[in-house]
């Protein structure tokens, strides 16, 4: 095969030297491309012949040979280094020293609606190559920044393989909608992640500030996230191959006590077995990534096409998915050269099982001494109705294995992503004038399938079965048009944008449930033989909504001689969303930086840039229709002796809704230093939030339905950045790049309430309940004006009494202690953290390179609800639970009663991922461009006093809201187990 | 290129109104006569709370010497709201009040809207407008009676157009209003008992409200109404519409809906209206398999003991006497018959209580009771067995402590959701309304015996040879148990602050400031010109 592609590549050569001959002068050029730290000789750099598509590479040391034509000019590329362009001339002989490319400064960075040099930005963003991305076994796109960016902070608690991240940007900037960063792909606003391959991620660039963000005007409140594909380029065909193959292990859990520990616990009933359910709900994992790309390019064409393949299953059992994603980046240039189109094209299909994160919490309070099955009719654990499995009819328990087994959970996702721009270069007519138009199309389509067996005794209803299925699709059509103009007006350069953009969002879906089966045979495939339908128990809904986003916007860059920067930009923006009286929104910005080093000479320093900006950005509601009031089916009607429907009142109207306002200030300085080998990037960013959306109780009456959606509060977050990357070795054999990030959060609840309402009634609110069985009431949050977010609240603890229960602080000192009495109860912790790092080492020896990646957090606490619950010698949880037993088990404690005991702090530094590399070398001329293998290893140890199942911070809860941004700081008690993993893999290239 | 960006630019899409699909809004709805029915069937869905757990009902009976939700284990603490309930120590945080202010204002909002969206249909000559209005007017008025009985104190609205915030109107004013509004409209409502007034505003339904409005005037205003209460009930009566059913409990089965004697029921049905969840709020986790429920029970509500036994007890209750579940329910010959002896009440249908059985005759258990190394051991192990007799009010009560409620009957096979109509007045009711009145008015009333006796007789117990406030009100107990009326009941008879169960006898202060509840935490936070009940 080798030979045979030798040959065709020679073959073509030949012709391309022949074409070429027939119109044009030849000349050969020959010489060596060296390293200008050292004088080495640089194997393997590009070539090219300035707009041909005629190209070498040099041999092992750094020699080169080329044809080319009159008045060549060579482009001489290679990762690492600065390109450069020489004008051959007559020369027959050219030799180049590479300039090594460890000025960040000169990079190109991702903004909105362009690119920018990052010597001229003058905001706060960061950039992230893939060659900086996170290694191993990686599926979600987002877990390629995971520590990477100071500020940034990505989480995922425990090892789920369908699990969503919670992505926060520069800590909590609001309580209402929207708190995760607004994505950007490739020009599409809103664009998902899962449209997209981790593989086909050229970069990421996160705009941090107000100022960068302000282009996106009512959706860039939270920062912005701008995902660049990779796409071809002109010259060489090139196709890479990267495949991997990944085992997955339980890496932590909670302790609990094992059947012989339980035995020995006093009034334990012992059902007769000794089972470690944990082991029982859990396995082994594995996940194979294969990613084929093709990508090359004429002169008016390149492409880049790839199609990626991910299985995995992860260690909870039934977890996991299979994936198909193909990716298509086409530009094309016409009318000579001055049109130019680009097609982006994505699909992704996806089958997973969703586990049962229920087996997890059952896991987990299972009493350790029931059998895993049990076929009888009588015995204490009988399952002979439950299909085998053993089970105990006490309240809210399920058999944890038969939650997997007997409860089917299977969703199939397809992802289509499209998109075109046309742009046109009108320098003819008008110097530095470009347009550009741009349509994109997104659908996503989630397809649920769910099964509860006939024997389940979790939903299956006393041996009825139920099923559901139902479907959700999304569609986020986007048209932006925008002209750009660049003026040279002497010492300044004048580069101007102005756009407009339309977006409108669809989504409808609609889903049934029901039960009554003969047999299990078709789980949820057969709806209609559900007998509950026939009966009218059976469930079905449709629903479809929309919304509409119109802007337009402008932006003005000034570069003046290199040394002063200055941005100013300014969306104007309506949405569908916003109450009638308040459609519009202005979201002005501006920055301006100087890049000091240019004007005086500082000692051992390269450069050094200052810049400061401002700039007001927006968050939209987060569902469409909330301003207006509505009516909805409200029951049913007895009338004239039939059931008919009833109607009524579902929301109150608020035609002044609007956006969400935050406006942030951040000053900050780029330098390289140390012969460019120390550069680091620092900023320090305050921003205040108003205006958030969120419903307020209201009076009933006159309101005619108890909450009102109203723009209310204030928030202030404010905290440093500091990045950091030093190259302490840069020897050809041998080097080591040093880099690290941290950014520190401060968020406080200024206000809750605006002239008219209070969100928090006397200004705190107490929310979070713990939960069923017994702790219901209990609130284990509180917000409150003027303290910083993310209080968890609760008695604290003063040991135990003689009775068992737990003593407690007499808080408000009136001699009683109530700790159900919030006089009684104090701050027992903070659920967010002060900061968020990740520091990298990365080491290259001859042909290995290997990296060490550790990120973590501190200052946050977590309250551990396993604990709350479990870890006590109560009648009812020694009789129907194990007990959970870490360090801080007290056997003296016979009542449940979560409190300050059971919140722990949860810093934690963990190696996030290591890897190492061997690249096969190669002499030049071999079929083989790049050869590597490697091994990955991720979440590999963390070090933490938590002691629960992982001491990530929690930025959401699922109470009172499935996704409550007011309540972060609690592990709950169905988070999957933590999960290591290590990958093995190989990349190649020819 | 450029012309295609221009017109974009100038007549493009700025139009960001928003397209509703799937939602509705005044603009697009209540047009049709259909749609208005629909509308008008709002102003009933506020009733659908009843049958839930933790409001209005929940509140009434729990706060009463009916039922109790003891904490069981790490079971029914809820930060011990449902003990303040029992122990009359309740606080305006107590999510109940909320729950409960919540469906009465839900209500009487939607009445206000409905109102004055039928007075426009009237303005624009609908002739069939005036029914619905006086019909909503009726509904109206049951919610502020409820409010009044309750709360005592809250903000009167009656005008859907007036957006202000009110402050609470006092128990006197609220009670004017109610007055004159069922004086208003008790001649204009539907007199006819059939399908098309079946969970309707009657005329029947508003006299039996303004019956009790004036039974408890003493309470409300000060000023007793004995003889316009009796004359209320005396008008239902002589209506000839309702009589009491030959048994007691067809008024609570399944199908309970050709009762002669429920006066104003909400229509539940487990498929078209679900929300009647007793079964789960009072059974026991494993009467899932007495029952073959679909859905496993709670095991919240229990019947406290002695309000129990006020059935059973030969002095207070004289009738046949046989063998009845009393304190432990033992039965120590295992053949389902207890072992104690006690008044056979045919009204004690209304519990659930004793040794549970399976359909196919085996005994139910439960696997979970409190073991012999328990702080409070099972009696009787394993077994599900309700005993009347509750250990404690928490933390250790005894999973399978206190008889529970079995007003309506369950279905077998049933869900959580129950198909019997929640009876809100019924005849009996009414009869001892006017009994009770004429025995205020004159102790030897002779009209007044009767008609107790007649409640009585059917229930298959000795008829009393004279009425004492004692009787009476024990009467009313075991007659009207669970149907929300206890609450009102002691306080009227003056004997809410008497013990029952775990709450210890309570002074004067104390009974005056919990006969009202308080207003609500999150009432009082969103609209500030409320202003607390005395005591809170």
């Amino acid at each position: 095969m080798t030979k045979l592609y030798l040959f065709v590549r020679r073959y073509l050569t030949v012709l391309l030297v022949f074409g070429t001959l027939v119109s044009f002068a030849q000349q050969s050029v020959s010489g060596k491309v060296t390293a200008a730290d050292d004088g080495s000789g640089i194997p393997g750099v590009n070539i090219l012949e300035k707009g041909t598509s005629n190209g070498t590479v040099s041999d092992a040391d750094g020699n080169y040979r080329i044809n080319v034509g009159a008045n060549a000019t060579l482009v001489f590329s290679f990762v690492g280094y600065t390109s450069q362009e020489v004008s051959v001339g007559s020369q027959s002989s050219v030799n180049v020293s590479l300039q090594s490319d460890v000025t960040a400064l000169s990079e190109v960075v991702v903004v909105g609606y362009g690119t920018q040099e990052k010597k001229e930005i003058t905001s706060a963003v960061t950039s992230v190559k893939s060659e900086s991305f996170n290694k191993g076994t990686v599926n979600d796109p987002i877990q390629l920044l995971q520590g990477k960016v100071a500020g940034l902070n990505i989480t995922r608690a425990g090892g789920d393989p369908n699990g969503n991240f919670n992505v926060r940007l520069r800590g909590v900037g609001t309580i209402g909608a929207n708190a995760e960063p607004l994505v950007v792909i490739d020009g599409v606003i809103g664009g998902s992640l899962s449209t997209i391959d981790p593989n086909d991620i050229l970069s990421i660039d996160v705009l941090k500030d107000g100022s960068a963000a302000a282009i996106y005007g009512s959706r860039g409140g939270s920062g912005v996230i701008l995902v660049t594909t990779k796409s071809g380029k002109k010259g060489t065909t090139q196709v890479s191959y990267n495949g991997s193959y990944a085992i997955e292990n339980v890496n932590n859990s909670i302790e609990v006590m094992t059947a012989e520990e339980y035995r020995q616990v006093p009034g334990h009933i012992d059902l007769g077995a000794s089972t470690d359910w944990l082991d029982v709900i859990t396995r082994q994992g594995n996940a194979m990534v294969h990613n084929l790309a093709l990508s090359g390019g004429s002169q008016s064409t390149t492409y880049r096409a790839s199609v990626n393949v991910r299985q995995q299953n992860g260690v909870g059992l039934k977890s996991g998915f299979d994936q198909i994603n193909a990716r298509l980046n086409l530009t094309q240039k016409a009318l000579n050269d001055k049109a130019t189109f680009t097609i982006n094209m994505s699909s992704t299909t996806k089958d997973a099982e969703l586990g049962n994160a229920a087996s997890f919490n059952y896991g987990i309070l299972a009493n350790p001494t029931m059998p895993i099955y049990d076929n009888t009719t009588t015995s204490p654990t009988a399952g002979a109705a439950y299909g085998g499995y053993a089970e105990r009819d006490i309240f809210d328990f399920f058999n944890p294995l038969s939650l997997v087994e007997q409860n089917v959970r299977d969703k199939k996702e397809t992802r289509q992503l499209a998109s075109i721009r046309g742009e046109y270069d009108f320098s003819d007519l008008v110097n530095g004038l470009r347009f550009s138009a741009f349509y994109s199309a997104q659908r996503e389509t989630d397809f649920y399938g769910s099964y509860n067996a006939k024997t389940a005794k979790f939903g299956g209803r006393n041996g009825l079965g139920t099923a559901s299925r139902s479907t959700d699709q999304r569609i986020n059509e986007l048209f932006e048009t925008t002209i750009n103009y660049d003026k040279n007006l002497g010492a300044a350069d004048l580069a101007l944008l102005a756009g407009y953009s339309y977006q409108d969002f669809f989504n409808d879906g609609f889903g049934m449930s029901g039960g009554n089966f003969v047999t299990d045979a078709f789980t949820y495939n057969n709806m209609g033989t559900a007998l509950d339908f026939n009966n009218g128990l059976g469930s079905v809904y449709s629903y479809a909504n929309s919304n509409k986003l119109v802007a337009f916007f402008g932006r003005a860059n000034v570069n003046i001689s290199g040394n002063y920067f200055i941005s100013a930009s300014a969306r104007y923006e309506g949405s569908s969303r916003f109450g009638e009286n308040n459609k519009w929104g202005l979201f002005p910005a501006a920055s301006a930086g100087v890049t000091l080093s240019n004007l005086i000479d500082i000692p051992a320093v390269n450069s050094l840039k200052l810049r400061a900006s401002y700039g007001i950005t927006g968050n939209q509601p987060g569902q469409s229709y909330i301003s207006l009031q509505k009516f909805t089916r409200t029951g049913s009607f007895f009338y004239n002796g039939v059931f008919g429907p009833s109607y009524g009142p579902q929301s109150n109207a608020n035609p002044d809704l609007k956006w969400e306002t935050k406006a942030e200030i951040d000053f900050g300085f780029d330098f390289a230093m140390l012969n460019n080998k120390l550069t680091g990037t620092f900023d320090y960013y305050n921003r205040k939030t108003t205006d958030m959306i969120l419903p307020v109780n209201v009076p009933q009456p006159p309101n005619l339905v108890g909450q009102t959606q109203v723009n209310i509060g204030e928030l202030k977050n404010s905290g440093f950045e500091l990045a950091l990357n030093y190259a302490a070795i840069t020897k050809t054999d041998f080097s080591w790049t040093v880099g690290g990030n941290i950014g520190t959060y401060n968020t406080k609840v200024v206000s809750l309430q605006n002239d008219t309402y209070n969100f928090a009634e006397t200004g705190v609110l107490y929310r979070a309940s713990m939960g069923a069985p017994g702790q219901s009431a209990v609130q284990l949050v509180r917000v409150k004006e003027g303290d910083p977010l993310g209080q968890l609240w609760g008695a604290q603890y003063d040991g135990v009494n003689a009775n068992g229960t737990y003593k407690f602080i007499d808080i408000n000192g009136d001699g009683t202690i109530d700790p159900t009495s919030d006089d009684d109860r104090t701050v027992i912790g903070n659920g967010l953290p002060s900061a968020t790092f990740g520091f990298n080492n990365s080491f290259t020896y001859k042909h290995f390179d290997m990296n060490i990646f550790f990120n973590g957090a501190i200052g946050h606490q977590l309250l551990n609800s396993y604990r709350g619950f479990y870890e006590n010698n109560e009648v009812t949880t020694i009789n129907n639970w194990n007990i959970v037993k870490t360090k801080h088990y007290d056997p003296t404690v016979t009542k449940a009663n979560v409190n300050s005991i059971h919140v722990e702090k949860a810093d934690f530094i963990r190696l996030n991922n290591m890897s190492i590399g061997y690249n096969v070398p190669f002499a030049t001329g071999t079929a083989v461009r790049s050869l590597r293998f490697f091994v990955a290893g991720q979440n590999l140890f963390t070090l933490t006093n938590y002691t629960g199942v992982d001491p990530e911070v929690r930025y959401t809860d699922t109470d009172p809201d499935p996704d409550d941004g007011l309540s972060p700081g609690i592990e709950r008690r169905s988070t999957y187990f933590t999960t290591r993993t290590f990958t093995f893999g190989v990349n190649l290239g020819f | 290129m450029i012309g295609l960006g221009t017109s974009f630019f100038t007549f493009s899409c700025t139009n960001l109104d928003e397209e509703l699909y799937d939602q509705v809004t005044a603009d697009n709805f209540f047009k049709t006569e259909q749609e208005l029915i629909a509308g008008l069937g709002a102003a009933y869905s506020s009733f659908g709370g009843l049958g839930n757990h933790s409001n209005l009902w929940s509140t009434n009976e729990l706060v009463s010497d009916e039922l109790v939700i003891t904490t069981k284990g790490g079971d029914w603490f809820d930060g011990g709201v449902l003990q303040q309930l029992h122990l009359h120590t309740f606080t305006p945080d107590n999510g109940f009040f909320n729950n409960t202010w919540g469906m009465l204002y839900g209500g009487v909002n939607t009445a206000n809207r409905l109102i004055f969206q039928f007075e426009e249909l009237k303005a624009q000559g609908n002739p069939a407008a005036d029914a619905f209005i006086a019909e909503l007017r009726g509904i109206r008025a049951l919610w502020y009676y409820w409010i009044m009985d309750g709360f005592g104190r809250g903000p009167l609205t009656t005008d859907f157009t007036d957006t202000e915030v009110k402050a609470a109107s006092t128990r006197l004013e609220l009670y004017n209003f109610i007055e004159s509004e069922l004086n208003a409209i008790i001649d204009v409502l539907p007199t006819a008992k059939d399908a098309t007034t079946y969970g309707r505003m009657t005329k029947w339904t508003a006299l039996a409200v303004r019956a009790k409005l004036y039974l408890n005037a003493g309470v409300y205003t000060g000023t007793t109404q004995y003889p316009k209460a009796a004359a209320d009930a005396k008008a239902i009566i002589d209506g000839g519409k309702f009589n009491l059913e030959a048994t007691y409990k067809d008024n609570f089965a399944v199908n309970n809906s050709g009762s002669n004697e429920n006066i104003f029921v909400y229509p539940y049905d487990k498929v078209f209206n679900g929300g009647f969840n007793w079964p789960m709020m009072t059974l026991h986790y494993a009467s899932q398999t007495v029952y073959n429920f679909t859905d496993q029970p709670w095991n919240g509500y229990s019947v406290v003991e002695e309000f129990y036994n006020s059935y059973a007890d030969p002095v207070k209750n004289p009738g046949p006497q046989g063998p009845v579940w009393l304190g432990l329910s033992v039965d120590a010959n295992n053949d389902k018959v207890p072992d104690t002896q006690g008044t056979l009440d045919d009204r004690l249908s209304n519990f659930v209580v004793g040794p549970q059985y399976k359909p196919n005759g085996e005994k139910a258990i439960d696997p979970a009771f409190e073991g012999p190394s328990a702080a409070q051991p099972d009696p009787d192990g394993t077994n599900l067995n309700f005993t009347p007799k509750l250990n404690e009010l928490g933390p250790n009560s005894w999973r399978q402590g206190g008889a529970r409620i079995g007003k309506y009957a369950y279905e077998v096979g049933g869900t959580a959701n129950m198909s019997n109509d929640f009876v809100v007045f019924r005849y009996a009711d009414i009869l001892l309304i006017r009994a009770e009145a004429l025995y205020k008015i004159n102790p030897a009333d002779a009209e007044a015996l009767t008609l107790v006796n007649q409640i009585r007789t059917r229930a298959k117990v000795t008829p009393f040879v004279s009425l004492t406030d004692d009787n009476l009100l024990a009467e009313r107990g075991r007659e009207m148990f669970a149907e929300m009326t206890r609450r009102q009941d002691l306080i009227r008879f003056g004997k809410f602050g008497q013990p029952w169960g775990f709450k210890p006898a309570k002074d004067a202060a104390s009974v005056t400031k919990y006969s009202v509840f308080p207003i609500p935490k999150q009432q009082m936070d969103a609209n500030s010109k409320l202003t607390q009940n005395p005591g809170y």
